[in-house]
């Protein structure tokens, strides 16, 4: 990460503007028990409150990390009731990252966050025809399975 | 040239920038070697 993913421009425009980052070794108590930490790199999305909504372990490069926090704060939205703000993050994955490995899961949670913000089932359809079409072998496809049926 | 990220250490001092700028916090556990 500190190679190749963190001096990128990129990452340091989306981070700066987008986040507050927080470095801890590892092996820091009692951050590390009490986050679970059993391998490097973890990283986490926290809410203001500390709670935590997101993680990744292991190496991202920039292209991917980017989408993996936009979920992150999208699913800190989501997981607060923020549904409006929840679909910008995931808008702005898919509109940019489309090609990410955060792309299918950001799909799902947008029509679950349609879904819960307009009590309106078709978006909950739409997500898995999305994923049928565009990831047939993502595992949110399969998750999103039962929704061809509403 | 973008300048470097500014990296918090301690959580509380993070979580209280987070609370004033209502912006998520990234948590990054790292092996310093």
């Amino acid at each position: 990460m500190d190679a190749v993913t963190y001096p990128n421009d990129r990452v340091i425009r989306f981070i700066t503007e987008n986040m507050i980052p927080l470095r801890v070794a590892f092996d820091a108590q009692p951050l590390s028990a009490d986050f679970n930490i059993k391998w490097t790199p973890a990283i986490i999305t926290l809410d203001p409150d500390g709670n935590e909504h997101h993680r990744t372990v292991g190496f991202l490069a920039p292209e991917e990390l980017i989408p993996s926090l936009l979920l992150g704060i999208g699913k800190s939205y989501f997981e607060t009731d923020q549904f409006d703000e929840a679909l910008g993050s995931l808008e702005k994955l898919l509109g940019e990252y489309p090609e990410s490995g955060s792309a299918p899961e950001a799909i799902y949670l947008r029509g679950v966050c349609r879904y819960k913000s307009s009590q309106n089932p078709k978006p909950l359809k739409a997500a898995y025809e999305q994923l049928a079409a565009e990831y047939p072998s993502s595992e949110w496809t399969k998750r999103a399975y039962p929704y061809r049926l509403l | 040239m973008t300048e470097n990220i500014k990296w918090e250490t301690e959580i509380d001092a993070a979580l209280a920038l987070a609370r004033v700028e209502k912006k998520p916090v990234l948590l990054d556990f790292f092996n310093p070697g």
